[in-house]
């Protein structure tokens, strides 16, 4: 039988006449016979359970209104004016609803605030007596996650947890319906489901995945249609009996707690119960069998069925100084540019070890965790033995984690498995022992297996293991290996969970460790490990990796996968029949390249030929730039193509010099360069410097934000031949012509030159400039010109 | 005020591209662009906040507690039909634009080109996502959110950018505005966001033009090769 929700409280109110700007949940103090009168039209149309008018009861929401103070007063009236109308058909569910604030690092408030904020209202709702919670309205994986642990710390009832999906099918912060599925059923949610929003058309589709994604019932309460604004006030366009007829489709994808939000009324709910009472079946849940990571976007499965997947393994300070010394300085900047750079490699799931001695590991933890989760969408895996540092990362990540690692050793056993239990978080189990090492695969299945028991007996389900099958030196034990393997095989036949191992410790002591690690690895892969730990930055793991996924049928497009990957791989190129270029041409072809790191080596050669620095210079570098000029000019290269060009010009010179120290280049002149008072934008003026300075000038940057004096100054000092002027909005401007006044005043001799966003021609000519330079490139062949060059 | 920190994930090369000032077409080192994006992701900062104001369209007043007129016809014109405005600040910090800097003194001008250009990209997305929000918020009440419209777009004068910053609570999210009206930091956006009733958002479209479209610098190099005519 299909459960019936009641509709909206919210148009129920304003239809009782609740002003605009008036709390609704005072009424339930103040009013509470209207919102009893409510609820009994809800219950009076079929509605089996009724929600509380509690859904802004927060101390955060209470607060817009003075009312912070009242939680526990207006929640339990709340739930008093709702038992007034329930009778003995129906039930109820205890409205919690957002605070409006993001959790960080999305926003300012913290998990631990908004996790008190929770318990706060949810304890008033569990006192009060309500049947159920329900948390709905949600956008924030992490707000849904504070709520959810509230809920479980202070209510013995069961839970229902409603996101608010946008059309594109994913919550405004980014969680798609199967990813919140899996966290919220792992983090012990009784329903799931989705509310407001939206209608039920595009609720049908969200419905379906959340259906196939947990074992949970699933609950929706679409809108009654799109909401449209006429004449001032919010209408829904849904009839009762257009939105009956989702009914049937919404129960056939999977929905068995069915409702309505904004715009429902009691005919609407009258309509859904009626046509519900018909349906013959309802929905049956399956248990879920796979195992799965999410992060706050992401889902990531494991097993046999799924393509093996990469867990980086360098977060780690392990052996790394300068990441210790950095992470110990609090900075976060090389552990997430490792994050990134291993997922460019091919990591599915990173591992995260904060271990750094002497540090507030719960602090960094915390840190780690909020910053990573805000930059990568790959789920996280949490590597510590402190279960304090544990704990505070499983509280700050945004899914369901993995814990590295478990073994059987008591005091960890006591301490990390109801963790996991508590933030729905997976497992890696580690065969060890308070006795040691087992040596043997039998034994590691018969530790593997009391570990299983322990966490079974915690609440945790098989799908929430993962196998560690431990793997030790082949340098001291030649079976080492071999024993691993088969302790995979035994894994994969005998206990079904995923498969998870750090490989690199077979090679430990022997040379070419990357060969051994990689033939390992594919060993492994074919023996049934699922989830290797690694380095994903070595080329050779690399290598073996694509190849190995592509053997081992797992994955269908792993093959097409390799194939692209290697396909366009540059061939043996074969002895070229033509001559190859004089010297002088290979300079000006490489500068004209951008190929900073080639042109070195070539300018040596040239001075090695006896070529003058003069004639490098005129006839490879200048030809070049010039010829780059040419090409901007024609809209055959770009600005970028251009600076690459300057900077290999300028590797160019410095070659030079280191070979020739005492050979000095004529300059063609001196530039005094700056961006106006008030003006704080330098990028321009920052590349026409380099242009300049690459073609042959002397540059005087002075800056951003410079005074007419200081630039006036400048110039006489440094007898400038050419001041060249930015600023780049209108606000600006009036400080070109007074620099320009300025310098005219001093008795300037040279030329100035004017360029910027907003400036024009003629404004260059209005304000008494010499030139105006539209770009970089013109700027340079503008002061040649005017210097004569 | 409601605040958010957009997260970013990623930094689109093709746009970034385009801020730097390369065709979708033109060869250019995939590498060193994909470089200048991690370093973006890196080192943006991303926060927004906003208020939403009921706005008086028949006197062209955001009804803010010191109302503001607006006398511009460019924003006039795209707020028509809004019964209220979301007025946003946005920013990535200074980190980046420090980074350029550095960049620049040391000789790595295409690096820094780029990495500047992955902010503009950093802080579109994170507006992007901020006008997401303010769009899911309001349509809760049955409005539509239309699109952004910044200061110094069209015939609004950049004049106005301290009175927007104060409306949007910029300061709660250190953005400062200079005597020249300038963002600090630089990477930042100011802009209004009309929330229109239904009945009004059919013309919505029409009226709404691309950001390029109002802009009069034809000679950008950043400007979006498709625009609507």
């Amino acid at each position: 039988m299909i459960a019936i929700f009641d509709g909206a409280m919210g148009t129920m109110l304003q239809q009782a006449g609740l002003e605009p700007g008036q709390c609704p949940e005072i009424w339930n103090i103040e009013a509470a016979a209207k919102i009893t009168a409510i609820h009994r039209q809800y219950v009076a149309a079929g509605a089996t359970i009724i929600e509380t008018n509690t859904f802004g009861a927060n101390r955060i929401k209470l607060s817009h209104y003075g009312l912070e103070n009242k939680v526990a007063a207006i929640n339990a009236a709340g739930v008093a004016a709702a038992r007034q109308a329930a009778g003995a058909h129906a039930k109820i569910a205890g409205s919690v609803g957002p605070t409006g604030k993001f959790i960080a690092p999305l926003g300012e408030l913290t998990f631990a605030d908004a996790y008190a904020v929770y318990y706060e209202q949810i304890s008033a709702l569990a006192q009060a007596g309500v049947d159920y919670i329900i948390i709905e309205t949600i956008i924030d994986i992490q707000e849904m996650r504070a709520a959810l642990l509230a809920a479980k710390a202070v209510s013995p009832q069961p839970v229902i947890c409603q996101l608010s999906f946008d059309a594109d099918g994913r919550t405004v912060t980014g969680t798609d319906p199967r990813t919140a599925a899996i966290t919220l059923e792992a983090l012990g949610a009784s329903v799931i489901g989705a509310n407001c929003s939206l209608g039920p058309a595009q609720l049908l589709p969200v419905v379906e995945i959340l259906a196939q994604a947990c074992s949970l019932p699933i609950s929706v309460q679409p809108n009654a249609g799109m909401p449209e604004l006429v004449n001032g006030q919010t209408v829904f366009p849904m009839s009762a009996e257009e939105m009956a007829v989702w009914v049937p489709k919404l129960a056939a994808a999977g929905a068995s707690y069915i409702g309505g939000c904004c715009g429902t009324t009691p005919a609407h709910i009258q309509a859904i119960r009626q046509t519900a009472d018909k349906l013959t079946t309802t929905p049956a849940k399956q248990s879920q069998t796979f195992t799965a990571l999410t992060s706050r976007t992401r889902t990531v499965y494991l097993g046999p069925q799924v393509s093996p997947v990469i867990i980086g393994e360098r977060i780690n300070p392990t052996g790394r100084k300068a990441l210790a010394a950095e992470i110990k300085a609090g900075s976060f900047v090389t552990v997430k540019k490792e994050a990134l750079a291993q997922i460019k490699a091919g990591a599915g799931i990173l591992d995260v070890n904060m271990g750094v001695p002497g540090i507030d590991q719960v602090l960094v933890m915390k840190q780690a965790i909020e910053d990573l989760s805000a930059l990568v969408d790959v789920p996280l895996a949490i590597d510590t033995t402190d279960p304090a540092a544990l704990e505070a990362g499983l509280k700050a990540y945004p899914g369901r984690a993995l814990i590295n690692s478990v073994s059987a050793e008591t005091e960890r056993l006591d301490t990390f498995l109801p963790l996991a239990k508590k933030y729905g978080a997976a497992v890696l189990c580690l065969p060890l022992s308070d006795i040691g090492v087992p040596k043997t695969a039998a034994e590691r299945i018969k530790i593997a297996r009391q570990i299983i028991q322990q966490a079974e007996e915690h609440g945790l389900n098989r799908q929430d293991l993962l196998l560690d099958a431990l793997v030790m030196t082949v340098a001291t034990d030649s079976q080492a290996a071999a024993e691993t393997l088969l302790t995979l095989k035994l894994y994969r036949e005998q206990l079904g969970c995923p498969a998870v191992m750090g490989l690199s410790n077979v090679s430990f002591g022997l040379p070419r460790r990357d060969v051994m690690n990689a033939a390992f690895c594919a060993m492994a892969l074919d023996a049934g490990l699922d989830a290797p730990i690694l380095n994903p930055f070595d080329p050779l793991m690399q290598d073996i990796w694509s190849a190995a996924v592509a053997l081992g049928g797992r994955n269908r497009q792993a093959v097409a996968e390799y194939s692209k990957k290697y396909v366009n791989m540059p061939a043996q190129a074969p002895e070229s029949a033509t001559t190859a270029p004089d010297i002088l041409t290979q300079i000006r072809q490489t500068v004209i390249n951008g190929e900073t790191t080639g042109v070195a080596p070539l300018i040596r050669q040239a001075l090695a030929e006896n070529h003058s620095p003069l004639a490098i210079t005129e006839q490879a570098l200048t030809a070049a730039m010039n010829e780059v000029g040419q090409a901007f000019g024609q809209g055959r290269c770009f600005l970028p193509q251009v600076l690459l060009s300057a900077e290999t010009m300028r590797t160019a010179f410095t070659t030079i010099k280191e070979v020739l120290p005492s050979h000095t280049t004529q300059s063609l002149g001196t530039v005094v360069l700056a961006t106006v008072k008030g003006d704080i934008h330098d990028l321009g003026k920052n590349i026409v410097a380099a242009l300049l300075e690459n073609n042959g000038f002397t540059v005087i940057d002075l800056g951003k934000d410079v005074t007419a004096e200081t630039i006036v100054d400048a110039a006489r000092n440094h007898q400038a031949h050419i001041v060249g002027l930015c600023a780049l909005m209108t606000t600006t401007l009036p400080q070109v012509d007074a620099t320009i006044t300025a310098l005219k005043a001093d008795g300037f001799p040279g030329q100035t030159i004017v360029g910027g966003a907003v400036l024009t021609e003629s404004y260059a000519r209005q304000a008494g400039a010499d030139a105006y330079a539209a770009n970089g490139v013109a700027a340079v062949n503008i002061a040649k010109q005017l210097l004569g060059c | 005020m409601p605040m958010y920190h957009p997260r970013l994930t990623t930094i689109d090369p093709a746009e970034t591209k385009r801020y730097a000032g390369l065709t979708s077409k033109s060869d250019f080192s995939a590498a060193l662009l994909a470089e200048a994006c991690t370093q973006g992701q890196l080192l943006a900062m991303p926060k927004g906040v906003w208020q939403v104001y009921v706005y008086d369209q028949e006197e062209h007043t955001i009804l803010s507690p010191e109302p503001l007129v607006l006398t511009a016809d460019s924003v006039i014109k795209h707020l028509h039909g809004a019964s209220q405005v979301a007025v946003m600040a946005v920013t990535i910090g200074l980190p980046l634009e420090q980074e350029v800097s550095n960049l620049f003194s040391q000789n790595q001008y295409t690096l820094a080109l780029l990495l500047d250009a992955a902010g503009t990209t950093a802080v579109e997305t994170a507006c992007d996502a901020v006008c997401t929000i303010i769009g899911q918020h309001a349509g809760r009440s049955g409005l539509t959110a239309g699109r952004r419209f910044s200061p110094g777009y069209g015939s609004w004068s950049v004049e106005v950018q301290p009175e927007i910053l104060k409306l949007a609570t910029g300061a709660s999210i250190e953005l400062s505005v200079t005597d020249t009206k300038m963002l600090v930091p630089r990477k930042s956006v100011t802009a209004i966001v009309g929330l229109y009733p239904y009945h009004q958002t059919v013309n919505l479209s029409h009226q709404q033009e691309l950001a390029c479209d109002k802009c009069g610098q034809a000679g950008c190099h950043a400007r979006k090769e498709t625009i609507s005519k």
